[in-house]
């Protein structure tokens, strides 16, 4: 028993956040934004540090590393407002089809030359499909409409739901700097708005929240990853943990940034926008809630002081 | 990342848990804010210490096992499993105890620990003042030195336990003309001194488990000092931090209370409100993300870290999950809330539960207070008042 990630875990998340901070801010959200959303060098750079491949078995020339790994990544993606299809290539797709026995495509994705997009009969629509068009309210979603019949497997599930989960976190880590940074340079009444308290209990309440969403995060990765049988039970939690918090915080941080908050001028848009449209991705809050009041209160799964870990 | 227990830890379980089952009182305790009830929470931390199961983590040397967090967290669990008893000696145990661990030397430890780990003494907590309550820094209580012992005057309250513990420790000011932080000491006293005056409170419930204390002229040895004359602030942070962080409230409490939650419901689920099977769900996730987050501060503390700021945002957390459990509780029982005792006969422990929730957000550091800390140590604003 040992819930801790691990020192190579964690290094290469900030590896990996070092490098999205560096290459993918919200300059560069507004060049996409203005442009074709997508930015294949942005996508080669992903590539290059090997994270198309991090779910995919070396013997395909992946890294072979599990499911908390790829979690800490998507949430950094998250934290990034990562535009590039990486999460649902490589950390949906992948572990789907290789669950099917199907590795065909794992070469090419690890390349980066494959970008599988997978429709789940949940979801209505498919991100960076191949089907028509649709408005979302996040810029760089490319939301379209599913050619072909979806799945409808529960693994797919599980795992969309918990990569949205992740990157909802990130999100909701990012909204929350963004909104501390903002509240320590925006002056009035001759200090800080940050100095004041009806100020700092919002961004500590909405903290809390964070705070309290990453530990149901890890553990439902790794309940997945472990194969327990209540896993869908633990994502179903993390979802909703992580979709609340980001949402309180989206609508923290807007409060926090004033008249400012509702302009394009200032970066938050961004990230508001892309917690409001995974919020209901993989997974309405009513669907994770049943999965959950089944468990709970319908006694599918054994709680209690004693069941921490069922 | 490994969630799954050793078979050794396995087996501590079912030791824990066959132990518990065979010792555990049948029937509820009486409160133990009052004198009737106190005794019988002490009479059963003697006999929590007649099994070695005082306090798990300490060293065998001071009445403890020696066990590391994980196997305390498993006691825990299967301590409000099989439903023990609130810890009588809880400011002790898990206040001053690691306090004293951290900053005793080695004959405060001989001399304190293990007559705590055995229930032998029950220990108050004695830091708020009128004037120094969230503000704590404001605190006026003297301890003047003369020859080997410091003169105690002055007054605390909110005193926990104090109506009928037997110590007490708290902060006092033993520079004269000191200022704030500055020049205080982190005392023990024997709440029988001479001067010592105890003035029970009558609490919201009615009960008088806390107390004021008044201190006129008491002779306390300056070997009661816990760290130097002067360092007492920093002590009383330690103990606070242990206070809000990993020991005071461990999840097993709220595990324990979000499946009563659950049965409860099952047994009114037919006249529920539908907001109250959401806050039923929301009771269980919020009590098992308290649990995997205690799981994971415990990994990082036996890996060579510790608990910082962090432990504010522990705090806001069980306190206001608490909270909203009892008030779904309230509103599932209807009109029977109200009721100290069921028509049966049984004591309504969702009412005296619900009462004691609501200190949860005030004791301990307000959440007010907790909210400050957050912002100003974890998301750095500036500080309160700052131009």
């Amino acid at each position: 028993m040992e819930f801790l990630l691990n020192e190579d875990q964690l290094a290469l998340a900030e590896t990996v956040r070092d490098y999205l901070a560096g290459t993918h801010g919200p300059d560069v959200l507004r060049r996409l934004d203005a442009g074709d959303n997508r930015d294949p060098a942005i996508w080669q750079g992903l590539v290059d540090m090997g994270l198309t491949g991090l779910l995919v078995p070396e013997e395909f020339g992946g890294l072979g590393l599990g499911l908390v790994d790829a979690a800490l990544i998507a949430r950094e993606c998250g934290r990034a407002c990562l535009a590039e299809p990486l999460v649902d290539t490589a950390f949906v797709a992948v572990p789907w089809l290789l669950a099917q026995g199907d590795a065909a495509q794992m070469a090419a994705i690890v390349a980066g030359t494959a970008k599988p997009s997978v429709a789940h009969a949940i979801n209505p629509w498919v991100s960076d499909g191949e089907g028509a068009t649709l408005d979302s309210i996040d810029p760089l979603r490319n939301l379209t409409q599913p050619v072909g019949a979806p799945s409808s497997d529960p693994l797919l599930l599980d795992l969309g739901a918990l990569m949205v989960a992740a990157q909802l976190a990130g999100l909701a880590e990012a909204m929350l700097d963004q909104s501390a940074a903002y509240a320590k340079i925006r002056t009035q009444f001759g200090q800080p708005i940050g100095a004041f308290q009806a100020v700092k209990h919002q961004l500590a309440t909405a903290a809390v929240a964070i705070e309290f969403a990453k530990p149901v995060l890890w553990r439902a990765a790794q309940a997945l990853a472990d194969g327990l049988s209540s896993a869908p039970v633990h994502i179903s939690h993390a979802k909703i943990a992580a979709t609340d918090a980001a949402i309180q915080m989206a609508e923290t941080a807007i409060q926090v940034h004033g008249a400012m908050g509702y302009t394009y001028e200032v970066d938050l848009h961004f990230w508001m926008k892309r917690s409001w449209a995974l919020a209901g991705a993989w997974g309405s809050r009513a669907f994770h809630l049943k999965r959950i009041d089944d468990a709970v209160i319908g006694g599918g799964l054994a709680i209690g002081p004693d069941q921490t870990f069922a | 990342m490994d969630l799954a227990y050793t078979p050794e830890q396995q087996d501590f379980r079912a030791e824990v848990r066959a132990w518990m089952d065979a010792h555990v009182p049948k029937e509820p305790l009486v409160t133990l804010e009052c004198r009737e009830g106190f005794d019988q929470h002490v009479v059963w931390e003697r006999t929590l210490a007649s099994g070695n199961w005082g306090m798990v983590t300490w060293p065998e040397a001071y009445g403890g096992r020696g066990l590391d967090l994980i196997q305390w967290l498993i006691f825990e669990e299967e301590y409000f499993r099989a439903g023990g008893p609130n810890r009588a000696n809880q400011n002790g145990i898990f206040l001053l105890g690691p306090t004293i661990m951290e900053f005793g030397t080695p004959e405060q430890k001989a001399r304190f620990l293990t007559p705590m780990a055995k229930g032998e003494t029950m220990w108050a907590q004695a830091w708020s003042e009128p004037g120094a309550g969230s503000d704590m820094a404001a605190i006026g209580s003297k301890a003047v030195r003369d020859g080997d012992h410091y003169v105690i005057s002055g007054q605390k309250t909110w005193s926990s336990r104090a109506a009928f513990a037997d110590w007490g420790f708290g902060i006092f000011r033993t520079e004269e003309g000191s200022k704030r932080h500055k020049g205080l000491s982190f005392i023990l006293f024997d709440l029988n001194s001479p001067g010592i005056t105890r003035r029970p409170i009558r609490q919201l419930h009615g009960d008088t488990g806390f107390a004021e204390l008044f201190f006129d002229e008491v002779r306390v040895p300056v070997e009661n000092r816990i760290a130097g004359e002067g360092e007492g602030w920093k002590v009383a942070m330690a103990t606070a931090g242990f206070e809000r962080g990993l020991m005071l409230r461990s999840p097993g409490r709220f595990q324990a209370t979000a499946k009563r939650l659950v049965e409860l419901y099952r047994q009114h689920e037919a006249e529920a409100a539908p907001s109250a099977r959401e806050a039923v769900m929301t009771a269980w996730m919020q009590a098992q993300a308290y649990a995997y987050n205690t799981y994971s501060v415990a990994a990082k503390i036996m890996a060579g870290g510790s608990i910082g700021a962090e432990a504010s945002l522990n705090k806001i957390f069980w306190s206001e999950l608490d909270r909203a459990m009892h008030r779904t509780a309230m509103q599932l029982l209807g009109a029977a809330a109200e009721l100290r005792r069921f028509d049966d006969g049984r004591m309504n422990q969702w009412l005296e539960g619900y009462i004691f929730s609501l200190s949860g957000p005030i004791y301990a550091g307000s959440n007010e207070i907790q909210r400050n800390i957050t912002a100003e140590r974890l998301l750095d604003l500036p500080r309160v008042g700052a131009g």
